[in-house]
């Protein structure tokens, strides 16, 4: 007779990964077979041994760790938070992040890839076939330009800048005459498209970092940002050091 | 501290225990837990909240470890003096006298499985994960994981029971 118990199904037993009725199935099998019953006591007594081999005891050192977790800034304020009241406003109530990665997404197959078989987005933006920017001059804008430069004569301009997850630095914009806003991460020097959204300058005069920015692109920024937007002497800074 | 750091803080013992569960000593453990610590705080915008903590932790230390081996295997180890008489791992020592011999053999048993079955051993058996859950952390299917764990286990029982260990 084979034994219609083999290790797995007595392991899953042990483990609590079976239905109850399958479970009561083995234990009944056991209580009639000794040496079934022998066998789930040994994974048992294992797995009682190897919890107590490795206790979760408390360690002197972890009030060292449990500081240094402390002394790590608490969640500050959302970025949202910088942009202008009428931004902040369209973008309320705040996206749920696969929301906005999925908006994000679809912006960017939806236009730029819809744009890159003629290489030339309407308006004249430039993308190349691998999603880098060649549009030169904003190029230099992302390259050398602060959020407070404002605009350049071609209506281009960056807004909010901060890395991603992976450490890369991103940037958003607007290309005024192009009539375009988005988002661009920089990868081994080039500027690559995140997302891209049709822009309409709004009438007010004032403009601050991120205001006018299409929904769409504050969406890709929130799926993609580590930590929060850089302030202007961050930015700076990060600028006059190259994006390294 | 907000709710992350909380948190992270009440899962330190669990991932220190999971940390020495998978390292070939204290100290190695020590800075695992510490490197875990600092890549969790550094990437916590990759946290979800609402989901578990605990796994996404141990994926970080897990992630680590690997890593970490794979720079070991190439560049070798420099273990200096001082490892030994750290002051710091008084509380390990402490913690080994007070464990049974049973324990203390089957400790040493988990630490010379392969490298995947030790993790495996160390995710269900050690800290209590679910099948799925350890699945997770370790990035395989459920398929994979379970194969493991058999392979794993089989060759506990085999070691302790030819050392006379009653499991």
């Amino acid at each position: 007779m084979t034994d219609p118990f083999d290790d797995e199904i007595l392991m899953r037993r042990v483990d609590g990964e079976l239905s109850p009725e399958a479970g009561a199935a083995i234990d009944a099998a056991a209580a009639a077979d000794p040496a079934l019953a022998r066998r789930l006591e040994r994974l048992r007594g294992l797995r009682t041994l190897a919890r107590e081999a490795f206790p979760a005891a408390s360690d002197s050192r972890d009030a060292d760790l449990a500081r240094m977790i402390a002394a790590a800034p608490a969640r500050r304020e959302p970025w949202t938070a910088r942009l202008s009241r009428t931004a902040r406003a369209a973008f309320a109530p705040r996206h749920a992040p696969l929301w906005g990665a999925a908006a994000a997404a679809s912006f960017v197959l939806g236009l730029s890839v819809g744009w890159l078989g003629q290489d030339r987005a309407p308006g004249g933006f430039v993308v190349a076939a691998d999603g880098s920017l060649a549009d030169a001059a904003l190029v230099r804008v992302l390259d050398d330009g602060l959020a407070g430069d404002g605009l350049d004569a071609g209506g281009r301009a960056v807004g909010l800048t901060f890395r991603d997850a992976d450490g890369r630095w991103c940037r958003t914009f607007r290309s005024g005459q192009a009539g375009v806003a988005g988002l661009a991460c920089r990868n081994n020097g080039v500027w690559r498209l995140e997302a891209l959204a049709p822009f309409q300058p709004s009438s007010s005069e004032v403009r601050t970092a991120g205001a006018d920015t299409p929904a769409a692109v504050l969406a890709a920024v929130d799926a993609l940002i580590a930590d929060e937007t850089l302030d202007a002497a961050a930015e700076a800074e990060a600028r006059d050091a190259g994006w390294r | 501290m907000d709710g992350f750091q909380t948190e992270l803080v009440a899962l330190l013992p669990r991932l220190r225990r999971f940390a020495r569960a998978i390292c070939r000593s204290d100290a190695d453990a020590q800075d695992l837990v510490q490197a875990t610590v600092e890549r969790a705080l550094a990437k916590r915008s990759g946290y979800r909240s609402g989901t578990r903590l605990d796994s996404w932790a141990f994926t970080i230390m897990r992630r680590i470890h690997i890593d970490q081996g794979r720079s070991a295997t190439r560049w070798g180890r420099v273990v200096t003096p001082e490892d030994a008489a750290t002051p710091n791992v008084a509380d390990a020592a402490q913690a080994d006298e007070d464990l049974r011999a049973d324990a203390l053999a089957v400790r040493d048993a988990i630490g010379r499985l392969p490298e995947d079955q030790r993790l495996a051993v160390a995710l269900v058996l050690v800290d209590g994960l679910s099948y799925a859950e350890a699945a997770e952390v370790l990035e395989v299917p459920a398929g994979t994981l379970t194969s493991r764990l058999v392979r794993g286990r089989q060759s506990l029982i085999q070691t302790l029971t030819e050392q006379g260990v009653s499991a």
